[in-house]
């Protein structure tokens, strides 16, 4: 990595302004950011960090709704009793992400604000798309973890294990720049690479998640990962199911750009009472509208399995008949 | 149980003694050489080319060379054959400086067309079965392989041979004609490849991560111009080995050179991506299989013939091809390497064995399966080795082979699977080696040998023989390993350190347990020492027991025992047997394999440390479960570069991944010589775990690694067959 200069924020004001400034990165666990730095696709002036702000640490309950700091760790999240019974769904996506070592590290706001882990995006010598250059070397390329949904340009997948769970119960994302703050719904927070190749979301250059808000603990909910190792891998394929005020909702990680939000899977469920034949159903409708790569078509089946389970497993059922 | 299996016939040198480094490693007080840092100390690493064929079209090297903290910078091609290749040199005051003179050279590149598909390279499919190589290309083999095959020169298969062999196949009841792959693996040790030399004019001092004590200082003589005795190589601990750190070391040349040049120490450490790139593989396979069997389960004969998948810089694709299944007409077996643009082959962990024994054992359970016959029963019918044929008796029990079902019969998406396979390794040849036993007045025993622990257990190894020899409590004993000035021993490769080592370890232990005793017949004014012994530390016989401590305050100075000598039968060749079984289970909805439970059977002559042996055959177990189910070596097509240079998306298996293992030291011989046991548990493995998920889905996954991805690809009809 270049060197650089290293600022240690000890409160978010602090913070605020100086990455407002516009000469920093920002940095809170720094499991995305080291890596990238190490890699030479960042070569900061100077950096940023968040982590040692206590301040922004914490899991709280506010009537009805939950609110997590930026800098909770996906082992505090793992952690938790209240989010263990309120939301088990994000529970476990946080628990069960990467290894024990990296979750001590890992923030919830740095998990959804990650960048991709595409081997192209990660690599120094090759200029594709993502990084400027003209090509997606997915699209012809070696492309069996990347996406199904989603035209492209840029095939990546979405990274985080949190976001499909945080969109699937509607959860508002807080940011804040010097200016003053605002909530973004989940949903709305992830964009499609043929809105901004160079971005996974809408943030400004100058804003900093502060918060994540789940305005109130879904019903019922469960996430599931398919992965090729148990330990330490990322998902193949990997689905979000809530009951959010009596609705069902899904939502799919590692499939498209964004966590994916399956509008034809949750219409399929409804508000219907769960039987292993709904699940299915719903299973066959999220994937509705994919289009596999030359590698990946595989990964349609594996969203079928990983909806059908979640939702079965959601519903308090046995997910493997 | 079994009456073949006894759990207490394990003694010989038993004692479960705990290792002789345990508590240096833990508490971090075990020096590796990266802990070194001796003043003035300056870094240098290679240039590398980043694509698999590039031509370098701007290095602005004087721009470099003014980089701060920049010390000198090379190029010394421009031309790139893999990625990884070394296109020049940079030596600087710190790893950040070799970073930014690296950004500073501006590399720009051509980049070219890279070889990264094998089959490009090969005849047509069709061609396979009555395909020889061209001149020179392969040898012929018999009885299905006939030794190590590809890239060795030999005889090829004549037209006559090759059209008798698919005859027989053809001619039998059934015959599986099939294609299996093995992909490259890559090393992936811990600790990664390093070396700090620090050249003092007259003589140099150097700390290594090496398999070869001897080899790597005899190495750094020619760069340094000095000899060997001038040079003074450590590598007490060693981060893992399993072939990359036995013969070349750019990097020793590369350090020795710019510690020579600058007066200064030097260290070479290779990035993660560097090991990944640019330290061996296991090179990857493509193996055409074309048997016939009868109905009652005797193997026809056929077609065997291996392509090689190697790297840029090499050849040594070849599979290690050991007949161990009987066949009425030999299988005439054909073989030739193809090279990539990419990282070149190195010995890896059984060099060979694993791709052949992974196509062999699937070609097996296939033709059982064409027959109807169990597996099992297939290859007890089969089996050329009485030893295994036992192992299969005992294992069977152990992995519960009776609940094995076919697929089919079994309810659910969660299909269970029960795999077996062979192996063996010969232990041939006793090298050179010399083990000083030092005692001291107060009792202590220094026991020395320069032979490096690379792991496995080296310094326990040595210091049980001793100990176990001279019966006195391991708190006497001080290890010392891994120096050039200490006596000599072997480089750690083909399982040869233990064998080759621990006689001379018993022989020198011997002499010095006589030493002692004969200084207490002295003392006591007896004839002789003929009947005294030493017993659990006290000295017994003829006398009133005394203590070793005692004992040893007869010495006058010191004891020294030095032996190279090989003991009387000690030194005879012999075969390590093994034979491994596995149970798993398979989700068919999602093609994930969860490895429930290992057995591995393993014949090891004399043991004599069981926690490392079991340790060994262990952690093999645990890297096949890599190789089998996660490992790969993906290049980009288009550029040949690896795209999973990291151990992020090149897939190790994890905590979670890894099953029951259960090592069987099988029926030890205390009056055998000690034999391998680092290689040979590693022959079978990915052939069990093959096995183990055909029973489950009910067909063969015929590529590896078996990613969900080709489970399910098998399960829609696919067969992960190519071409």
């Amino acid at each position: 990595m270049k060197t650089f200069e290293y600022l240690v924020a000890d409160n978010l004001d602090a913070a605020v302004a100086e990455y407002g400034a516009g000469k920093s990165m920002l940095k809170a666990g720094g499991i995305d950011l080291i890596d990238r730095l190490k890699e030479r696709l960042e070569l900061p002036d100077s950096i940023v960090s968040i982590g040692g702000i206590g301040a922004l640490n914490y899991i709280k309950q506010d009537g009805d709704a939950i609110k997590i700091g930026c800098n909770t760790t996906l082992a505090d999240i793992g952690r938790s009793d209240v989010l263990k019974k309120a939301f088990p769904g994000l529970h476990e996506a946080c628990a069960s992400a990467a290894t024990p070592q990296i979750r001590e590290r890992a923030t919830l706001g740095g998990n959804i604000c990650q960048r991709p882990r595409c081997w192209y995006f990660r690599n120094y010598d090759i200029h594709c798309l993502k990084k400027g250059g003209d090509t997606c070397f997915s699209a012809d390329g070696e492309n069996e973890y990347h996406a199904i949904f989603g035209d492209g340009p840029c095939h990546i997948v979405h990274p985080s294990n949190a976001a499909p769970s945080l969109v699937a119960v509607d959860a508002l994302i807080t940011v804040k720049n010097g200016k003053g703050e605002r909530q973004i719904k989940a949903r709305d927070f992830f964009v499609m690479p043929d809105k901004n190749l160079y971005a996974e979301n809408v943030l400004g250059p100058d804003e900093i998640v502060t918060e994540v808000t789940i305005p109130k603990a879904p019903e019922k909910s469960a996430w599931l990962e398919i992965r090729e190792k148990q330990s330490y891998d990322w998902p193949l394929v990997a689905a979000a199911v809530v009951r959010n005020g009596g609705a069902w909702q899904v939502c799919l990680g590692a499939v498209a750009p964004v966590p994916w939000y399956s509008e034809a899977a949750s219409k399929v469920l409804g508000s219907s009472e769960m039987t292993a034949e709904l699940a299915a159903k719903a299973g066959e409708a999220a994937v509705e509208g994919a289009k596999p790569m030359e590698h990946n078509a595989y990964k349609i089946q594996l969203v079928k399995v990983a909806v059908k389970r979640a939702a079965l497993m959601a519903a308090g059922m046995e997910a493997i008949a | 149980m079994s009456e073949f299996w006894r759990p207490d016939d394990r003694m010989a040198l038993e004692n479960d003694h705990p290792r002789y480094d345990v508590t240096e490693k833990v508490t971090g007080r075990a020096k590796y050489s990266t802990d070194y840092y001796p003043d003035k100390l300056i870094w240098a690493a290679f240039i590398r080319c980043p694509y698999g064929v590039a031509k370098v079209t701007n290095a602005d090297v004087e721009a470099a060379k003014k980089a701060p903290g920049v010390l000198d910078v090379q190029m010394d091609k421009m031309d790139g054959v893999y990625c990884g290749d070394h296109l020049g040199t940079i030596c600087a005051e710190s790893r950040q400086a070799i970073e930014d003179g690296i950004a500073a050279l501006k590399l720009a590149f051509d980049i070219g067309e890279a070889k990264t598909d094998p089959l490009k390279q090969l005849p047509p499919r069709e061609q396979w079965a009555n395909f020889t190589p061209p001149t020179g290309g392969g040898p012929a083999g018999r009885g299905g392989g006939g030794g190590r095959r590809g890239g060795r020169g030999g005889r090829a298969a004549s037209p006559e041979e090759i059209a008798a062999a698919n005859a027989a196949a053809t001619g039998a009841d059934h015959m599986i004609e099939a294609v299996y792959e093995t992909q490259v693996q890559t090393h992936c040790c811990l600790e990664p490849h390093n070396v700090l030399v620090d050249y003092r004019g007259d003589h140099a001092i150097a700390w290594g991560s090496s398999q070869g004590t001897f080899a790597y200082r005899d190495q750094l003589t020619r760069p340094l111009n000095l000899s060997a005795d001038k040079v003074e190589f450590h590598c007490e601990y060693i981060g893992g080995g399993f072939g990359s750190k036995l013969g070349q070391t750019p990097e020793g040349v590369l350090a020795s050179q710019m510690s020579v040049k600058f007066n200064r120490p030097c260290r070479v450490l290779l990035t993660r991506k560097e090991e990944q790139l640019d330290t061996g593989n296991r090179p990857g396979s493509i193996q055409y299989m074309k048997i016939g069997v009868s109905k009652d389960g005797t193997i026809a004969g056929g077609r065997m013939v291996a392509f090689g998948i190697a790297g840029a810089m090499s050849g040594g694709g070849g599979v290690r091809a050991v007949p161990r299944y009987k066949m009425t007409t030999p299988a005439v077996s054909s073989a030739m390497d193809v090279t990539l643009s990419a990282g070149g082959v190195r010995p890896m962990r059984a060099p060979g064995a694993p791709q052949y024994t992974y196509a062999y054992e699937m070609l097996m359970e296939e033709l059982a399966q064409s027959i109807g016959m169990d597996s099992l029963e297939f290859r007890q019918k089969n089996d050329v080795d009485p030893v295994r044929q036992e192992m299969y008796k005992v294992g069977a029990e152990l992995i519960g082979w009776k609940d094995r079902k076919a697929s089919k019969d079994q309810k659910g998406p969660i299909k269970t699977g029960f795999g077996v396979a062979a192996g063996d390794w010969g232990n041939g040849g006793f090298g050179n080696a010399t083990v000083t036993v030092n005692i001291y007045p107060d009792g202590r025993v220094e026991v020395l040998s320069g032979c490096q622990d690379i792991g496995q257990g080296f310094r326990t190894l040595v210091g049980d023989c001793v100990a176990t020899t001279l019966d006195i409590p391991y708190t006497y004993l001080a290890v010392k390993v891994g120096v050039s000035n200490l006596p000599n021993g072997p480089g750690s490769g083909g399982s040869s350190t233990s064998r080759t080592v621990a006689p001379r370890a018993f022989l020198a232990a011997q002499q010095a347990r006589d030493g002692i005793l004969g200084l207490v017949a002295k003392e006591m004014k007896l004839p002789d020492a003929s009947k005294l012994k030493i017993e659990k530390g006290m000295i017994t016989g003829d006398i009133k027991p005394m203590a070793w401590t005692d004992a040893c305050k007869l010495i006058n100075g010191q004891l020294t025992y030095t032996t190279s000598d090989l003991p009387e039968g000690m030194g005879q060749n012999t075969q390590s047997q093994c034979v491994q079984f596995v149970k798993l289970n398979v989700d068919t909805e999602t093609g994930v394999v969860r490895v429930e439970k290992i057995v591995a059977l393993q014949e090891v002559g004399k043991p004599v440390n069981r926690n490392t042996i079991e340790n060994q055959i262990t952690g093999a177990c645990i890297e096949g479960i890599g190789y089998a189910l996660f490992e790969d070596r993906i290049l980009n097509a288009a550029t040949g570069v690896m795209n999973n240079a990291n151990l992020e998306m090149y897939k190790c298996p994890g905590a979670v991944d890894i099953p029951e293992i259960v090592p069987v030291i099988w029926r030890s011989d205390p009056n055998s010589p000690v034999n391998a046991v680092g290689e040979p548990p590693s022959v079978p493995i990915a052939g069990a775990l093959g096995c183990a998920i055909y029973n489950a889905i009910g067909v063969p996954v015929r590529k590896m690694p078996m990613t969900p991805r080709r489970v399910l690809a098998a399960l829609g009809g696919e067969k992960g067959a190519v071409a």
